[in-house]
């Protein structure tokens, strides 16, 4: 009891402190456009769409009237961008964006700095608003941030005779993961396939180049080289291809987990099926949440495993707001994703464990758990938060990124699948990135 | 003085042109032109994202790249095999069903009407559909087949070489077999009673009739299902794209989901429409060949040459 309320008063004063200070640095007029209707391309999902409920204030607020063109998941939103540009119809003004889209799109989105005030990007976190900069044009204003970490059933690592049964087996004691080796060991423990499997990894498109990107990371390598050479095809790179291989070899993963992406596996972990997830924040209220999930109650957190050089994955990227260079009333859009990012914005999104972009978010959100109660969210804001500071890198900000990523896929598919050694589908992707790059001018 | 001619719009011998233009107009602007503007990009470095690459001339250089690409060649052939057994599929199917149809005399429109379901689902719907039924964790397939003993395993249908490709070919020909079922069951309406029944006055027996009799007859109905059918079949990619996005590993990797990618995400659209030429070839070179035998069928029942 006594605890709890100190709890609760900690927070009243941190939510009222905080909230005073974001105030006195931003001081935003959101101005008045009668009449004005604003055409927008919103990214759509469960997980985004809280955040539109806001819209209709905005439109009370200064009369404007929001045109929602589309409301698409990112990858046909990207396309129909694409297919905008090619048209010459950019006649819209404000879309979704994300980091690891952003540098395709080139000069069709403005540059933010002298658009949205400079009070209001200051209470953004300087590291997404460094990650929304492209050639040194910030072409967008980060929504929240995305990184992820370890979850795991509390009750299976409990289990006195898993904790034995382990030892004997792998010669260490049973407790969440510290390293990849780690996750690789535990998770082969645990598999029961069909029945039960180990962990689970996204298995197409973008989704797993990134997880194979921050695990070569990890490992020691990189991407490219300084002068944008291909050179994943390294001793880390076939170390993370392997990884992923073997786990899939070993039955430790669902055979379908080539097909997946987020929403799988995300299910997957809620359907109580999965010993180890590596997922972001936004599934965190989801998987703790009785009526969704089997697993609601005895969910743990650790921060995301290190690799072999003793780094931490982290993958990271936000989502975010852009402006477009054809908008007929900068203004008016400026407001409206300035409304949308800002403080009250950004606590609903981080009520569904979303992560803020702006720095008191952070705190006042975690403040609201607390005060209700919720020690499982703090504990998500709290780990979040320390890799989001430590551990978070985004892919290469370069145009052809996305096709780079099309090149590498389909050859860790390929290797994962045993059709490949590790090093022959790196070896041809390398080949095949170097064009990519060579085409793009790069090289 | 001579009489003034009208002008020559007016002249009887243009008006049948004249009438026509308006149709001709229509075809000009919404099929020739974007056909010769892909033609025409299909030889530049045109790139979504770069308007401007638009003007930018490469020459055969988009060719030389797909037909030297052994990914190319390799999704060329896995099409050209996914029509041969899915038209070839669909046709049996729809000639069982039309034929069982055929016979029964009573709720024979209601049987034809549900028939049509699946045709009236779009093949996005079909491709999730499937995509659920064939999941290897959660899908009712692998659980009713544990649930009956029949399978101690996940069998992994979209991953597996053989049982992915089987999969796409299963959703595909469960949409579109009513296709053939209906045009064949129109055949067979059509079709006059009197050397039915010659045919069983002679002694004929029932493989004999349908062999001599109802066969050739319907097989002009079964090559323009196929013309039909070979020339929408590229409606599969919605499926294929839902269910397993040309992969893993391009283990169902189709001309079409390739130009998809191609061409939108990595936005190299001169390139994705100098495939999508060679897609085109091979769409004109089947159903040139459907054509040719719908000929060869009308002329063997003594239609027209």
């Amino acid at each position: 009891m006594t605890a709890s309320h100190i709890a609760r008063l900690l927070a009243a004063t941190a939510l009222t402190g905080l909230t005073a200070v974001s105030a006195l640095a931003e001081e935003v007029d959101y101005g008045t456009f009668d009449g004005y209707t604003l055409r927008v391309k919103l990214i759509g999902g469960a997980q985004y769409e809280p955040l539109y409920t806001r819209i209709a204030e905005w439109e009370e607020m200064t009369g404007a009237t929001v045109d929602v063109l589309s409301r698409k998941n990112h990858f046909e939103l990207d396309r129909e961008i694409k297919q905008d540009i090619a048209a010459g119809t950019l006649d819209w003004c404000v879309g979704s964006n994300h980091t690891s889209f952003a540098p395709q799109y080139g000069a069709i989105y403005i540059d933010l700095n002298g658009v949205v005030g400079e009070g209001t990007l200051a209470a953004f976190q300087a590291r997404a608003l460094e990650n929304a900069t492209v050639d040194g044009r910030l072409v967008q204003l980060p929504r929240h941030s995305d990184i992820s970490n370890l979850y795991y059933i509390k009750s299976l690592y409990e289990d006195a005779d898993n904790q034995s049964r382990f030892k004997e087996e792998y010669g260490y004691d049973l407790s969440p993961p510290e390293t990849w080796d780690q996750v690789k060991d535990q998770a082969m423990f645990f598999a029961d396939a069909p029945r039960f499997y180990g962990t689970q990894f996204v298995g197409k498109d973008e989704a797993i180049t990134g997880r194979f990107y921050e695990l070569l990371v990890a490992n020691g390598g990189q991407l490219f080289d300084d002068d944008w050479n291909p050179v994943f095809n390294s001793d880390a790179g076939v170390e993370a291809v392997n990884f992923f291989r073997d786990l899939y070899e070993a039955e430790a993963v669902p055979a379908g987990a080539l097909n997946y992406l987020w929403d799988d596996t995300g299910l997957g972990f809620a359907s109580g099926t999965v010993a180890l997830n590596l997922d972001w924040a936004g599934w965190a209220s989801f998987f703790n949440d009785p009526e969704n999930s089997k697993v609601a109650g005895d969910i743990g957190l650790v921060r995301a495993p290190k690799g072999s050089a003793g780094v931490r994955t982290g993958w990271s990227g936000s989502h975010s707001f852009s402006i477009t260079e054809t908008c007929d009333n900068t203004e008016a859009a400026a407001s409206f994703v300035t409304f949308l990012t800002n403080h009250d914005s950004q606590m609903i999104e981080a009520s569904a464990g979303l992560l803020p972009t702006r720095s008191t978010v952070w705190d006042d959100a975690k403040a609201q758990f607390a005060e209700d109660g919720n020690d499982f969210l703090v504990q998500v804001f709290d780990t979040y938060a320390q890799s989001m500071a430590e551990d978070a890198f985004t892919p290469p900000l370069i145009t052809p990124w996305i096709e780079v990523s099309n090149e590498i896929w389909p050859r860790l598919q390929a290797a994962i699948l045993g059709e490949m050694t590790p090093q022959e589908a790196l070896d041809e992707a390398a080949d095949a990135a170097r064009l990519v790059m060579e085409d793009a001018g790069y090289l | 003085m001579t009489d003034r001619r009208p002008p020559f719009w007016q002249r009887e011998k243009y008006t049948p042109y004249l009438l026509l233009l308006p149709a001709v107009l229509t075809i000009l602007f919404v099929v020739l032109l974007p056909l010769i503007f892909s033609l025409y990009t299909s030889f530049t470095g045109y790139r979504l994202i770069r308007p401007e690459s638009l003007w930018q001339w490469v020459g055969l250089r988009n060719y030389e790249r797909i037909f030297g690409d052994r990914d190319f060649w390799v999704a060329f052939g896995r099409t050209v095999i996914f029509l041969t057994i899915a038209l070839n599929l669909e046709f049996l199917l729809g000639l069982g069903i039309a034929l069982l149809i055929n016979k029964i005399t009573w709720g024979q429109r209601t049987l034809r009407t549900i028939m049509m379901f699946p045709m009236m689902f779009s093949p996005i719907l079909v491709g999730y559909q499937f995509k659920f039924v064939f999941n290897d964790n959660i899908g009712i397939l692998n659980n009713a087949l544990q649930a009956l003993g029949l399978s101690d395993g996940a069998i992994p249908w979209l991953v597996d070489k053989y049982l992915a490709n089987f999969a796409i070919i299963f959703a595909e020909v469960w949409m579109s077999t009513s296709v053939f079922a209906i045009l064949l069951l129109a055949g067979l309406f059509a079709m006059p009673r009197d050397p039915l029944e010659a045919a069983k006055v002679d002694g004929c027996n029932a493989w004999q009739v349908f062999r001599h009799i109802t066969l050739p007859f319907l097989m002009p109905f079964v090559f323009i299902a196929m013309t039909i059918r070979s020339l929408d079949v590229a409606r599969a990619y919605d499926i294929v794209d839902v269910m397993t996005g040309g992969g893993p590993a391009g283990r169902t990797e189709l001309l079409w989901t390739l130009i998809a990618r191609v061409g939108y995400d990595n936005a190299r659209m001169g390139q994705a429409n100098a495939m999508a030429y060679v897609s085109i070839v091979l769409s004109i070179a089947f159903t040139y060949y459907f054509f040719t035998k719908l000929m060869a069928a009308r002329r063997y029942m003594g239609g027209a040459d």
